[in-house]
C-alpha cells in the first residue's frame, strides 16, 4: 500500500489546489478552448476540429488525480457547452468530461511507470469514450443530429487527433500545474 | 486508502449532481433563461482571445498558402487594377440608378429587395467548438447595429442568421447547420418549402410543400421570404444537385449543393434590415 507515496494524503477537499493554483488552470482551459475555436478550427484534420480542452482535462487528471480531475471536468465542459450555439444541450459535455475527469484520475494509479505514452494511450481510449457517448446522449436526448457515418467519421478523427496533440499539451500542462503547487514535495 | 476513494465518490456524485441540473435548467428555460445569460457572458469572455488568436494566426495560415503562388499573383494583381478601373465607372453609374429605383419603390409602397439593404461586413473570428454544430462568432455586435434574427450573407449567397448578440460580437448560424432551416423555392417555378441544413459533409436538403412541375438537376434554390421575414426574398442558396424519388410524391428529397463555400469563411455581410420584423422566434432557438 504505497499509494500515500503516489499522492500523500490531500490538505483539502481538492488536495493541493490552491488559489493561485486554480486560477492557472483555469486560465490554461480558456486558452485551451480558445485554441480549439480558432486556430485548431482551421488546422483540422480532414475537416475535424480536435477537442483539446478534453486533452487538457484528461492531462490535468493524470497529473493532479480524479478529485481535481472530476472538478476541472466540469467546469471546462461547461464552458465549451456555453460556447456552443443554441440548440445544443447545456450541461452534456459537463456530465461527460466530469466522469472522464474521474476515471483517468483513477485510471493514473494503475499506469505503471511515469511515461510519456500512459497519457497517449489514455487519452486516444478515453477520446473515443468521451466522443462516442456525447454522441450517444444528445442523440437520446432528441438533438438533431447529422449522419451517423459522418459521427463515426469524426469520432475516428477525433481521436488520432487528440492523440497526436496529447505529447504536445502533457508536458505544458503539467509544467502548469507544478509551477503553481503550493509545496513541490509531491513528484510522482 | 477507503477514506480518500470515499471523498472522491462525494465529490463526484456532487458535480454529475450539478451537470445533471444544469441539463434539466437547459430543457426548461426558455428564451432569455439564466443559461442563455451565462452563455452572453461565457461568449463575451472568450471573444478577445479568439480575436487576438485570429489575428495572428489566419495571417500566417493565409502566407503559407500563398508563398507558392507568387507569380500568378503578380499578374493577377495587374489584371484586377484594371478591372477595378473598370468598374469604379459602372459602380457610379449603379449607383444612379440604385436611386431612382429606391424612390421608385417608396412610391409603389414595396418592400425593399435585399440588394439594396443597409448592410454591415464582419470578419469571422471563431468556430463553435464542436464537430458537430456549425456556427461562427463575428467580431461586430449590437453596437455596430446587428440584431438577432438578421439575415447573413457573402457574395456567393446566403450563409445564415444572427443566432446571438453581444456588444461587441455576434453568432451566426450556418445554414448548413442541422438546427437551421429557411423558407426557400425554386426560381422560375411556383413551388415553395422549406431548406433545412445536414452539417458540413452533405448538401442541404429542400422540402416542398406542394409541388406540381419537375425539379430538374441545376435549378436555382433561392430564398422564398415567406419563413415570417427572416430572409427577405431572392438571396441565392445553391443549385439543385440531385432528385431523389417521385417529385409529386412527399417522401421524395431534393439535395441543395449550396454556393457559400462553408469551409473557408472569413467574411461575411449581416443585412440591417431584417429580423427587426421579427416577432417571435423560430426554429433554431429550443
Amino acid at each position: 500500500m504505497n499509494v500515500t507515496a503516489k499522492e500523500p494524503r490531500p490538505s483539502s477537499l481538492l488536495g493541493d489546489l490552491g488559489v493561485p493554483r486554480a486560477s492557472a488552470i483555469a486560465g490554461l482551459l480558456i486558452v485551451a478552448l480558445a485554441l480549439q475555436s480558432t486556430v485548431l478550427s482551421y488546422a483540422t484534420i480532414l475537416g475535424v476540429i480536435p477537442q483539446v480542452v478534453l486533452v487538457v482535462v484528461m492531462c490535468l487528471a493524470f497529473t493532479d488525480g480524479e478529485r481535481v480531475g472530476l472538478v476541472a471536468g466540469f467546469f471546462a465542459g461547461l464552458l465549451q457547452d456555453l460556447q456552443l450555439p443554441a440548440g445544443s444541450i447545456v450541461g452534456l459535455y459537463a456530465l461527460v468530461y466530469t466522469l472522464v475527469g474521474y476515471s483517468v484520475g483513477l485510471l493514473r494509479e494503475l499506469s505503471p511507470a511515469e511515461s510519456v505514452w500512459t497519457p497517449v494511450v489514455t487519452v486516444a481510449a478515453a477520446s473515443a469514450v468521451v466522443e462516442g457517448s456525447y454522441a450517444t446522449l444528445a442523440i437520446l436526448m432528441g438533438q438533431e443530429w447529422v449522419g451517423v457515418v459522418f459521427t463515426t467519421k469524426v469520432i475516428g478523427l477525433v481521436v488520432l487527433y487528440n492523440t497526436l496533440l496529447t505529447p504536445l499539451v502533457f508536458p505544458l500542462v503539467r509544467k502548469v500545474a507544478d509551477r503553481f503547487r503550493p509545496e513541490r514535495v509531491y513528484r510522482w | 486508502m477507503y477514506r480518500r476513494n470515499g471523498r472522491g465518490r462525494v465529490l463526484l456524485l456532487v458535480f454529475i449532481s450539478l451537470s445533471i441540473v444544469v441539463i434539466t435548467l437547459d430543457f426548461r428555460q426558455g428564451d432569455g433563461g439564466p443559461l442563455q445569460r451565462a452563455k452572453d457572458v461565457s461568449i463575451a469572455v472568450v471573444a478577445p482571445i479568439q480575436r487576438g488568436l485570429t489575428s495572428v494566426f489566419r495571417p500566417v495560415g493565409n502566407f503559407f498558402a500563398s508563398v507558392g503562388e507568387m507569380g500568378r499573383l503578380r499578374s493577377e494583381n495587374a489584371r484586377l487594377k484594371d478591372e477595378i478601373d473598370a468598374m469604379r465607372e459602372e459602380v457610379q453609374q449603379a449607383e444612379a440608378q440604385e436611386d431612382q429605383f429606391t424612390s421608385a419603390l417608396e412610391l409603389l409602397e414595396l418592400d425593399e429587395p435585399w440588394t439594396a439593404m443597409e448592410t454591415v461586413n464582419a470578419s469571422v473570428i471563431g468556430y463553435a467548438p464542436s464537430n458537430y454544430r456549425w456556427a461562427r462568432l463575428l467580431d461586430k455586435g449590437s453596437d455596430d447595429g446587428i440584431r438577432k434574427n438578421m439575415a447573413v450573407v457573402n457574395a456567393e449567397g446566403l450563409v445564415g442568421k444572427i443566432l446571438s448578440v453581444g456588444k461587441h460580437e455576434s453568432v451566426v448560424l450556418l445554414l448548413i447547420d442541422p438546427k437551421a432551416a429557411a423558407g426557400a423555392r425554386v426560381e422560375g417555378r411556383r413551388d415553395t418549402g422549406k431548406i433545412q441544413g445536414n452539417g458540413e459533409a452533405e448538401g442541404l436538403s429542400l422540402e416542398l410543400i406542394a409541388s406540381d412541375s419537375d425539379i430538374a438537376e441545376g435549378d436555382l434554390v433561392v430564398t422564398s421570404g415567406y419563413d415570417a421575414g427572416v430572409f427577405p426574398p431572392g438571396i441565392p442558396i445553391g443549385l439543385v444537385d440531385e432528385v431523389v424519388g417521385d417529385v409529386r410524391r412527399p417522401d421524395q428529397t431534393i439535395v441543395v449543393d449550396p454556393f457559400v463555400d462553408f469551409t473557408a469563411l472569413d467574411y461575411v455581410r449581416i443585412l440591417l434590415d431584417t429580423g427587426s420584423r421579427v416577432a417571435g422566434d423560430d426554429e433554431a432557438t429550443r
